[in-house]
């Protein structure tokens, strides 16, 4: 009850005039960053914050917000529609997403990304309201023990990413591994695999080699024949554009299953959206009932990712808010802003200051319906672009692709990179290794390494750590489980055969 | 009789296969051999080389074991698929044009060699006529300029000319 009338003072601080205007800027210039790649939430809000910090607090994190899941809606456009994946947690988008553009059907795909995002950003406000100090204060038992158990297991959707050769995909996640180690070892101030470039210090960026084997890969792929039609089929017809009540109903699970594991792994701190996008994707495909079909464009595979990816903004403000940890860059740089403003995120927050959090709280769900009504009726005008002729479309692409990546840090070794990784992105595809793991290798690399390295010096070089502490097992039961399911049911398969024969 | 065998086997490799996880072994290799020169165990815990000695030796076992298995396939005579590497000049072309422009992106400027980049493509790989090719890079160039560079204030490289 005190739940409810808490809410309904959110909504009375949401619905004031300027706090929707402000929202309103959040949630278009979230989604416009969002479709443009290289331009990520983190770097607008952080370019917003010396306005930001003039507006009354309240404005100020309504705006910031919007910009925070704005941003998660629009990053799909481009994955499905150019296989460019502007941020990490897109690259699973790509996988079906694409495909189903290229089976003429990228308007249900956009219409089922938005939905999806609707859906799952609304439970994830409501998962907010409802669980954030008990979830806020499970999330802190996450030592560096589970935290790698939690990387091993994002690490064990590689089993379910595998394509035709398991052995490839796995070659292709310890490249990706490989590929976060370069820079400097945090540790140790030591260079690591650099060649003497002072640019590469930083490691290899994850835009880099994502839009270099999805977006610049494919481009080259499709270089091999001269096509005189349209680069893809637009079916005519508004109708035809949105997803039909099969789409919506084949997708029901994947929702729910994007929405709560996004929550859950968001409220981690540093776990972020593409864990939470890889292990939706993974769990969907492991409980399908055609799980072959995944990666050829279905559904599913573009709900899930899509809802875990909304989700987790819900999840990852509940550390912020509920006990001041921020758990990506963009949750810090609002942080920064809670703290220019003189306001200190923390248990006492809530009880401070409900105006705001309950503002927040009620400005997402205005928010998130804001993006459906502004999402929902592009679909059939993003799904032109498709019309496009590809002597028209892959330029566009390459032009897309150069200035997203040179954008992030006005490298010019970024845009070199770049083209390296579009051709091994094409070689790639041509000898049948996915690029997926690749991405999930890179992405979630680091993260393993320092958990790794974290635990054994808290145990002083006892390995036992890993696997001793409760969650950390319960964990690491789950990743065995999902890494030695393919085995199993390899022996199931061969038991079968050998009782056929002997019959 | 041995010989004829001989021929028979090698020309059932897929010598993309065996190059790719060559190449994979190769890598294995040097990141190995770097790996080595940094310290494995600290006082502390790990040092930096830990990480990068099991990566490397994972993609040497992994890629020989790919390496393995295709020679077995191919001994037993079992099906092994080909990879069809038509068209792949076009691709190699188009991805010289991408390397050419990318060097001109500091001396020229985004504009002029992004322009100069979709001439290339639509003329040589796609082969429209210039006033087709001229349209498409007038039309991209500007769209990305007015869209970046105006609107969103994205720097992005400036030739002589200013733009």
């Amino acid at each position: 009850m005190e739940i409810l009338s808490n809410l309904m003072n959110g909504f009375a601080v949401a619905l004031v005039p300027i706090n929707l205007w402000w929202c309103f800027v959040g949630v278009f210039l979230g989604t416009v960053v969002g479709i443009l790649p290289g331009l990520g939430p983190s770097a607008t809000i952080a370019l917003l914050l010396p306005l930001a910090t003039q507006m009354n607090p309240t404005a100020g994190i309504i705006m910031m917000s919007g910009i925070y899941y704005g941003a998660k809606y629009g990053g799909s456009t481009t994955s499905i529609l150019l296989n460019v994946p502007g941020e990490s947690a897109s690259v699973v988008t790509c996988l079906d997403g694409f495909e189903m553009a290229r089976n003429g059907r990228a308007g249900p795909a956009l219409g089922i990304a938005a939905i999806s995002s609707f859906i799952a950003g609304t439970v994830g406000v409501i998962l907010l309201m409802l669980v954030a100090p008990p979830v806020a204060e499970f999330a802190l038992r996450f030592g560096p023990p589970e935290y790698f158990a939690l990387m091993a297991f994002g690490l064990s959707m590689v089993v379910l990413l595998a394509g035709k050769s398991m052995l490839k995909a796995l070659l292709s996640m310890f490249v990706g591994l490989w590929l976060a180690t370069i820079g400097i070892d945090m540790f140790t101030d030591t260079e690591r695999y650099t060649l003497d470039q002072i640019e590469l210090l930083d490691g290899v960026q994850f835009v880099v080699v994502a839009i270099g084997t999805f977006a610049i890969g494919e481009v080259l792929a499709n270089l091999t024949s001269d096509s005189k039609q349209a680069a893809f089929v637009v079916p005519k017809g508004v109708r035809n554009l949105m997803p039909t009540w099969q789409d919506i109903k084949d997708s029901r699970f994947a929702f729910l299953n994007g929405s709560i594991v996004g929550f859950f792994v968001g409220v981690l701190p540093g776990a972020g959206s593409t864990i939470a996008s890889f292990v939706s994707y993974g769990i969907e495909k492991a409980v399908s009932k055609h799980p072959e079909k995944f990666g050829t464009g279905v559904v599913e595979g573009v709900a899930a990712p899509e809802a875990a990816n909304n989700s987790e903004t819900g999840g990852a403000l509940v550390p912020l808010m509920t006990l001041g940890i921020p758990g990506s860059a963009t949750t810090a740089i609002l942080l920064a802003a809670f703290i220019l403003w003189g306001l200190r995120p923390g248990p006492l927050l809530i009880q401070d200051h409900p105006e705001l959090f309950w503002g927040l709280v009620a400005s997402m769900y205005i928010g998130n319906v804001m993006l459906l009504i502004l999402n929902l009726p592009l679909v059939p005008l993003f799904a032109q672009i498709l019309k496009l002729p590809g002597y028209v479309l892959y330029p566009v692409i390459l032009g897309v692709s150069i200035i997203g990546v040179y954008s992030v840090d006005q490298r010019l070794l970024d845009t070199w990179l770049v083209a390296f990784f579009g051709l091994l992105g094409f070689l790639m595809r041509k000898t049948d290794y996915p690029a997926a793991p690749l991405i999930l290798g890179l992405v979630l690399g680091d993260l393993m390494e320092n958990a790794v390295r974290q635990s054994l010096m808290m145990s002083q070089g006892d390995v036992s750590i890993l696997y001793t502490r409760p969650l950390a097992l319960v964990i690491l039961v789950m990743t065995s489980a999902v890494l030695l399911g393919p085995l199993f049911r390899q022996v199931a398969s061969w038991r079968t055969k050998v009782a056929d024969q002997e019959a | 009789m041995r010989v004829a065998a001989t021929m028979n086997f090698w020309k059932s490799l897929n010598k993309s296969e065996l190059v790719a996880a060559g190449l994979l072994i190769a890598l294995g290799v040097s990141i190995v051999q770097q790996a080595r020169d940094w310290v494995y165990v600290t006082p502390d815990g790990p040092g930096p080389g830990f990480f990068p000695l099991w990566i490397g030796s994972a993609i040497i076992a992994l890629a020989t074991v790919v390496v393995l298995r295709h020679l077995f396939a191919v001994f037993r005579q079992q099906p092994v698929a080909k990879i069809n590497w038509k068209g792949t000049r076009r691709v190699l072309l188009g991805w010289t044009g991408l390397a050419v422009s990318i060097a001109l992106l500091e001396p020229a400027g985004f504009v002029v060699s992004f322009l100069l980049l979709v001439l290339f493509l639509v003329m040589v790989i796609y082969r429209r006529s210039f006033i087709a090719a001229l349209c498409v890079g007038l039309g991209a160039t500007a769209g990305f300029w007015i869209l970046f560079v105006k609107l969103l204030q994205v720097q992005l490289p400036a030739g002589p000319w200013g733009f």
